[in-house]
């Protein structure tokens, strides 16, 4: 990490945020209280002044006063949970956003409310807790192998947050009236109006904090190496798992009462690290004292200007848009360890020698699959097995649906496996890299502020926000060299960057979300036979020119400096692929949306089977990710019927246990 | 027809290009299939498909000739999608007097055609609705076509519809339902008129689509009398209405400008307090300290588990002048985006409320 000013403190950044915040508050009191101006109850026709009174303090005593305690506690409790975590880890990108823990206290708080809603009665608390400790849990065992690096560790939270994203869309997707609350639950509202969340937050907080306090010594000899601290007679293991535990329930607490807060976690430590505060126990004061006045001043500014926005946008998702332009700045500023060397050599290892035979299996497998998609389904006299009598739905409605999936597999595999070689990373995918989650944000803003959306325009903003996504991450990384790890990064700022557009959208309960989540978990439905057809021909001639860059793929896994003596130059290689993938995944993502994991899969699946060389490799994932997308599709169009299930989603699912059970092992 | 004619040149150039065996044979194939489909109906480019597929097997009988069959096979993908290209589809028409098979996609359309004692063939999310919208029920024999936003084609298709009825919310889907029946959006949600001729055009219009015309109009007749009536009845010195649902135990809905409960409250003579923004579907997400009313405060029901009894023991709910005062009315559920049935079912629960209020209000001053 570096410090901006030598001689700075972290004072000189809170200041200004209390001046804002006191300046705000007063003119917000202004307005409150009828003693100082007439004109704020205006709508409520003749109440009589003392009444009017009354009400006035009751709504600055039980809503505005607690709201903005709220605020300094919520921020404080995450500002404290991200030093704890970005101190274990010693990964300076930890966060409770980032790792997970937020997401997975969603997930547990939707299955509560749908399959057992007196859990919640009991204490959202521990179905969010409970919730966080599980994806936290599946983030350590994916990124175990790796020793918990900063990059692995946070990559896997990327996926884990992607892989909750997938499956609390399908319940929202399923369920949307049931789930207004929690639509702004999610999107993170510190609307108070009574103390008693702050009574409930406040004792947590002070105990962690002290706890916190306690630790301190031990934890700051953490920043040595492990085998230097565990000879000063510390238990690391046991102080990890200690700390951890602590961040995680606070971060829980905070949470399950006013919901997803982005980025102030990620933000107050590393803040105010920049802003000169070097030792642990300054910034185990400084990052909650900061994280709070972030947030208060946030929430003041919203309430300021609510009258003026065009929606409600709540507080928590606010953060997180302030909080991903951070993130971006913050990249190119870190200074991270490279973890490169190990992982190059372990994921290009061959589990056993492929054949062509396997090549021929691969066929057989899709030729049933796309057999069983076409001739096969549910109708409302039960299952039809034989294609008489069905030409004619088949013609319509299934080859249009099959030719999408294939040919969408087909590009996300390729722009997976093509990443995938590029950084030596296992964990890369289209999805990671952000430009999925660019195209989204494009098409959302588009369908959000169009009245009348068309498909021609739709791909359009599709194809434009691809484009910008692509400049974006060019521009922050050609300064590096298109290093991958930072590369990595900047993906999941983007990615962070979607997140909460989609929570404002979904927390306005705007009749249009079933639509707009439909899409973005990846369907098919939407495709008509000239898009599934103009799918395949382009994927087919993507893979017919495959062996124009099979050599950059087999070179660049070795390294930069090899890649460099044997002749290639390595930056503008990267240039043309990464624009080759963005490309690919810009156009696989019209069709199928943002949350295919196809990208990630099918390349794994891939190398699981033993190709190992470029030119097999990505023929391989080609053939793969034409398979998974197809018996995906198949799939959600049966499992539910006559309600569909997106293949996106699917294919998360399909891929999700595989992934947790394999990716352990490279 | 462009698009075909254009698939029919583009495939002619093919044919005539390539000269080996195989190619000739796909062109030829190719042709016949377009032919039969610019000539035809899908029928007969089918039967003519299926006559290709024969040649081609036997085609594919000669060892030596396999591999350049092989090349056959991306173009069998072409044969297959050519004959959907242009679809245009014969839609089975009804007699001029007989009620056409009909689905809806829209809830309010749902509503709309029970009103008009019309079951649906097939309506969407048939269990949500049973939850959301309660009343009128819809029969066992209405066929469930899943989500709103995306029906079940396939299983719509096999249902021999006449006419499918949705709303602009659901308009991306009207190309792709246009295959199977005559598909008809009908905008009930128009912040630029009113409210109450929306829903009576609407209904109208359902009406002329399912030739239930005379019905609709004494549907129309029929809830504009029960409105009218129960106005008479209501004190014109009612204050005013604040109409919310509750979303959680920090949040409502405020029902203002453009929804059907303002729509309501206005046909009967009363005001609306709520005179804030509102969005497209006249509801506003706010927080309980919002609902500052002289009049009465009005919930309707589901209240949300999260949100029961929170407010007994809650200060500032305890101080909104409507809590106050006793005057928070009570209301069963009523789908608050519904057509005439739930408008006047809306109505006549706001009147008992308002009478039993005004009677309980009546009975405290003359002690």
């Amino acid at each position: 990490m570096i410090s901006l000013h030598r001689r700075a403190s972290p004072a000189y950044i809170c200041l200004p945020l209390v001046i804002i915040c006191v300046v705000i508050t007063f003119n917000l009191l202004k307005q409150t209280l009828p003693d100082v101006s007439q004109g704020a109850f205006d709508f409520s026709v003749g109440l009589s002044g003392p009444e009017a009174k009354a009400m006035s303090t009751a709504v600055f005593q039980f809503s505005v006063l607690p709201r903005m305690t709220i605020a300094l506690l919520v921020g404080a409790a995450l500002g404290l949970a991200g030093v704890l975590m970005q101190q274990v880890l010693r990964n300076p990108i930890a966060s409770p956003t980032t790792l997970g823990v937020a997401s997975g206290a969603q997930l547990g708080l939707l299955l509560a409310t749908l399959f057992a809603p007196r859990l919640l009665a009991f204490g959202s608390e521990w179905v969010a807790l409970a919730g966080g400790v599980i994806s936290l849990l599946i983030v350590f065992s994916l990124s175990w192998h790796r020793r918990l690096a900063p990059v692995a560790v946070v990559l896997a939270g990327l996926v884990v947050n992607l892989y909750i994203g997938a499956l609390s869309t399908v319940l929202i997707l399923f369920h949307q009236e049931e789930f207004r609350g929690l639509m702004i639950w999610a999107a993170g509202s510190l609307a108070q109006n009574s103390w008693s969340d702050t009574l409930h937050l406040l004792p947590r907080l002070v105990v962690v904090a002290i706890l916190a306090g306690l630790m301190a010594r031990p934890l700051g000899l953490l920043e040595l190496d492990e085998s230097s601290a565990s000879s000063l007679g510390i238990s690391v293991r046991k102080l990890r798992l200690m700390v951890l535990g602590l961040s995680v329930f606070i971060t829980a607490s905070a949470v399950s009462l006013v919901g997803i807060v982005g980025f102030v976690g990620l933000a107050a430590p590393v803040i105010v690290k920049l802003m000169g505060a070097r030792t642990l126990a300054q910034r185990l004061l400084w990052a909650p004292v900061f994280g709070g006045l972030l947030l208060l001043t946030t929430d003041l500014f919203l309430l300021q200007y609510s009258a003026q926005l065009p929606s409600m946008v709540p507080t928590g998702a606010m953060t997180g848009l302030l909080g991903a332009p951070l993130l971006l700045w913050l990249i190119p500023r870190l200074s991270l360890k490279s973890t490169a060397p190990s992982t190059s050599k372990t994921t290009l290892q061959t589990a056993r020698k492929p054949t062509s035979r396997m090549f021929l299996w691969l066929l057989v497998l899709l030729t049933t699959a796309s057999i069983l998609a076409l001739f096969v389904t549910q109708s409302i006299g039960g299952w039809v097995f034989n294609g008489t009598g069905q030409w004619e739905s088949i013609v319509t409605w299934r080859i249009p649906r099959v030719l999408a999936a294939a040919g969408a597999g087909v590009l996300l595999a390729l722009a997976g496996a093509t990443i995938q070689r590029m950084t030596g990373n296992p964990m890369a995918s289209p999805e990671v890299l952000g430009i999925s989650s660019g195209t989204a944000i494009g098409l959302i803003l588009t369908i959000y502020s169009s009245a009348n959306v068309t498909a021609p325009l739709l791909i359009l903003a599709g194809a434009t926000s691809a484009v910008i996504t692509l400049a974006v991450l060019i521009l922050l990384n050609r300064r590096t060299g298109f290093q991958s790890e930072r590369l990595l990064l900047t993906g999941i700022a983007i990615a962070a960057l979607f997140e909460p557009l989609r929570s404002i959208f979904l927390a306005n309960g705007d009749p249009r979300i079933q639509q707009v989540i439909a899409w973005m978990s990846g369907s098919t439905y939407y495709v008509d036979s000239s898009t599934g057809l103009s799918a395949l021909i382009f994927a087919v001639m993507m893979v017919a020119l495959i062996p124009l860059v099979t050599r950059w793929l087999d070179l660049l896994p070795l390294g930069r400096n090899v890649a460099l003596g044997l002749g290639l130059s390595v930056d503008r290689v990267r240039l043309i692929l990464l624009a080759l993938v963005a490309i690919l995944t810009a156009f696989a993502t019209l069709i199928v949306g943002p949350l295919s994991f196809a990208g990630l899969l099918a390349p794994h699946v891939a190398r699981m089977l033993g190709f190992s060389k470029a030119l097999p490799h990505l023929v391989g994932s080609a053939i793969v990710g034409a398979l998974l997308m197809i018996s995906a599709d198949w799939l959600g169009r049966q499992v539910l019927f006559p309600q569909e299930i997106p293949a996106g989603l699917v294919a998360a699912l399909l891929g999700g246990a595989y992934f947790m059970w394999g990716l352990r092992r490279y | 027809m462009t698009s075909a004619m254009y698939n029919n040149n583009q495939l002619r150039l093919w044919s005539l290009k390539n000269t080996s065996h195989a190619n000739r044979l796909f062109g030829y194939m190719a042709l016949k299939v377009c032919t039969a489909k610019c000539h035809g109906s899908n029928f007969s480019a089918m039967l003519v498909f299926l006559d290709n597929l024969l040649l081609s097997v036997r085609y594919f009988g000669h060892p030596q000739a396999r591999v350049r069959g092989f090349l056959l096979l991306p173009f069998f993908f072409l044969t297959f999608v050519s004959l959907n290209v242009d679809a245009s589809v014969s839609i089975p028409s009804h007699s001029q007097n007989e009620t056409p098979r009909v689905a809806a996609i829209d809830w309010t359309l749902v509503e709309t055609l029970m009103s008009l004692g019309i079951v649906p063939v097939a309506a969407a999310q048939i269990r949500d609705y049973q939850a959301w919208v309660v009343e009128p029920s819809l029969p066992e024999q209405v066929v469930d076509i899943g989500l709103r936003a995306q029906p079940n084609r396939e299983l719509a298709a096999s249902l021999n519809l006449d006419l499918v009825l949705t709303s602009p919310l659901y308009g991306a889907i009207e190309p792709t339902l246009s295959q199977i029946a005559s598909v008809q959006t009908l905008t009930t949600y128009n912040p630029e008129n009113d409210f109450w001729q929306n829903l009576v055009e609407t209904t109208r219009r359902v009406g002329e689509l399912t030739n239930h015309s005379a019905e609709a109009e004494a549907v129309i007749e029929h809830h504009r009398r029960q409105i009218d009536q129960m106005k008479e009845k209501i004190a014109t010195d009612t204050p005013p209405l604040l109409v919310v649902q509750f979303i959680d135990d920090r949040h409502v809905r405020a029902y203002g400008k453009g929804s059907l409960y303002d729509m309501v409250i206005n046909r009967l003579g009363l005001q609306n307090a709520w005179k804030g923004e509102t969005n497209m579907w006249g509801y506003t997400t706010v927080g309980i300290e919002e609902l500052i009313t002289e009049g009465y405060l009005v919930i309707v029901d589901p209240v949300p588990m999260s949100a029961e009894g929170v407010f007994d023991n809650n200060r500032l709910w305890q101080a909104l002048p409507a809590v106050r005062h006793d005057r928070v009315l009570s209301l069963p559920a009523v789908w608050s985006f519904g057509a005439l049935p739930s408008a006047v079912r809306f109505a006549d629960e706001l009147y008992q409320a308002l009478t039993d209020q005004h009677a309980t209000e009546l009975g405290l001053k003359n002690l």
